[in-house]
């Protein structure tokens, strides 16, 4: 546990990049370190040899450096191509086929990359979560609206990977109970490490998995002159039910830009040990992830254009409904590497937002929460990570429960909820007192103010065509 | 405030020493530990601290409070929109 037999009497946090060992407190460090503490340590050599290292050999070492410091940025993104993703993206190319989607989800992702890079400065400065800061520098009654939203959309959000657990093998006929048993069991087993790193590359190594929608989508052998077409142009743009469109637009945004992934980023930047000098290492990571993300994303519009193509209605379809209604045009072999993308999707997710949700619990109320930590040091962590997903996993198998409701909503309260937490993250990563010369520069702003206007934009026309729904008939 | 730049964890001399040797150090040793970690990156250190509360303006707390109200506002409109979307109206 904490050392809590020091009476915590607060001093005022200073960012430095001074060696703990040159730290007046040294000494007195030395007698609290936690296992927590050693592991990072351990970690921390790893990458200190692989820089001596890249001294010698610039290709082998920058590569091992990288290696090591991958982590936070790709999971985050491939974990936010999750189960109602990939759903709003195969609803896109089912509905409009290759068009205005296309270059609109790489836009998005764009976007995420834009506030997903200041998370990695926040923690690799600070070395502190983002719910932990904004308690910190704005106090409760902000940080519990912060929360509040956190809270609310991450529930609604694992439900949904489980409903993708759930479909997804539902394809191959596996039964609901054992489906969603064996997914809860794997989010367990992945926290059983008592290791940020295990943890890390058994969720990286089932994240990759997220490309199962490549061969997918090649089995549904795309036009990729149309694919090129309107990367240039935008165009189709989509018609029919503004509506439709509308929360289709807020629902592909929401898939790539979501407030659960500010905070498990920055968790895990802090979690992982990264240090200012890996800013750019981070930097690269997020840009992977982003790539790869979008690469996938596109590739789950493509695999479902041949339903749009023969005009079949997928408007109300649910996860492995597409892999069935696919299953004509893309073959057995199309559809069952689908239906896995979406268990995948879902798998990924869960853990990650569990995560996420854990973190956050602990640097709320000043517990443990580190994926380091042995579970007799940091329980709490470990009972609202495994409680939240095994609360989200019942809930899919209760057969009244509202899971179409969480279905439709869920992306979109994501998009809704994301403005004011990118005002907190502007917020902080424009404080000098935390970032020091780290702060954000004019374009950084610019391009973060306009994520957040854009955002804000598209939420203020979904509430007005709701408000006014004569609107979208003009 | 206290300069970012007053030296590398990596970089300190200690440090050195300790990734130079190719034997794994021994983390037992608690300044090898100390050594690896930046001075605000131990967990007893960042127990004992915290950034304090920072001066909200006026245009701050605007901005905030605009914010929340959108989203309090924008929730009562996916709520209809949903409502409107089970029960089938246009």
């Amino acid at each position: 546990m904490e050392p809590r037999h020091k009476a915590p009497a607060y001093e005022t946090a200073h960012p430095t990049t001074a060696s703990a060992i040159t730290s007046p407190a040294a000494h007195e460090l030395a007698g609290l370190l936690t296992h927590e503490d050693v592991d990072r340590a351990r970690d921390r050599w790893r990458v200190a040899r692989a820089r001596l290292t890249e001294r010698r050999s610039r290709i082998s070492g920058g590569f091992r450096v990288l290696w090591l410091l991958i982590g936070p940025g790709v999971l985050v993104f491939l974990a936010e191509n999750d189960a109602p993703s990939m759903l709003s993206y195969s609803a896109t190319g089912a509905r409009f086929g290759v068009g205005f989607f296309i270059p609109f989800v790489v836009l998005t992702f764009l976007m995420g990359l834009v506030v997903q890079e200041m998370t990695v400065r926040l923690g690799a400065v600070t070395h502190r979560g983002h719910a932990e800061l904004i308690f910190d520098r704005f106090g409760g009654f902000w940080g519990l609206f912060a929360m509040g939203d956190l809270v609310l959309g991450n529930f609604l959000t694992l439900v949904t990977e489980f409903i993708g657990v759930r479909a997804g093998l539902g394809f191959f006929g596996i039964q609901p109970a054992w489906a969603v048993g064996g997914a809860l069991l794997i989010v367990i087993g992945a926290i059983a490490t008592g290791r940020y790193w295990t943890w890390e590359r058994i969720t990286l190594t089932l994240a990759i998995f997220n490309a199962l929608f490549i061969p997918a989508a090649i089995l549904a052998r795309p036009e990729w002159s149309a694919v090129g077409h309107a990367f240039v142009t935008w165009t189709p743009f989509p018609a029919g039910n503004r509506m439709e469109i509308l929360v289709l637009i807020l629902a592909v945004t929401g898939a790539t830009v979501t407030p659960w992934m500010l905070f498990f980023q920055q968790s895990a930047v802090v979690d992982k040990g990264m240090q200012p000098r890996d800013i750019r290492a981070g930097r690269f990571d997020t840009l992977l992830g982003a790539a790869l993300a979008s690469v996938f994303a596109i590739a789950a519009i493509l695999a479902t254009v041949p339903l749009y193509h023969h005009g079949i209605n997928a408007s109300q379809y649910q996860a492995a409904e597409f892999a069935q209604a696919l299953e004509p045009w893309i073959g057995h072999t199309g559809a069952a590497l689908f239906a896995l993308g979406i268990f995948e999707a879902g798998i990924v997710a869960a853990i990650t937002i569990s995560t996420s949700s854990a973190y956050a619990f602990g640097e709320v109320f000043h517990t443990g929460h580190s994926l380091n930590r042995p579970l007799r040091e940091a329980w709490p962590f470990y009972l609202i990570l495994a409680g939240s997903a095994t609360v989200a996993a019942g809930l899919v198998l209760i057969p009244s429960a509202p899971l179409e409701f969480i279905v439709l909503t869920v992306n979109v309260i994501a998009v809704l909820a994301m403005p004011p937490a990118l005002a907190f993250l502007l917020l902080l990563v424009n404080d000098r007192d935390l970032m020091g010369d780290r702060v954000n520069g004019f374009w950084e702003n610019v391009a973060g103010v306009g994520v957040t206007v854009l955002l804000i934009i598209a939420g203020m026309s979904f509430g007005l065509a709701t408000a006014f729904p004569k609107l979208l008939r003009i | 405030m206290k300069s970012h730049h007053e030296g590398m964890a990596e970089g300190s001399p200690r440090s050195q020493f300790v990734t130079e040797t190719k034997s794994r150090p021994d983390l037992r040793d608690p300044t090898v530990v100390l050594s690896l970690l930046e001075a605000d990156q131990v967990v007893a250190a960042k127990w004992h601290s915290r950034f304090g509360r920072r001066r909200l303006s006026p245009g701050v707390r605007v901005l905030l409070w605009g914010l929340r109200i959108y989203v309090v506002l924008m929730l009562v409109a996916v709520l209809v929109s949903v409502l409107r979307a089970l029960h089938g109206s246009p």
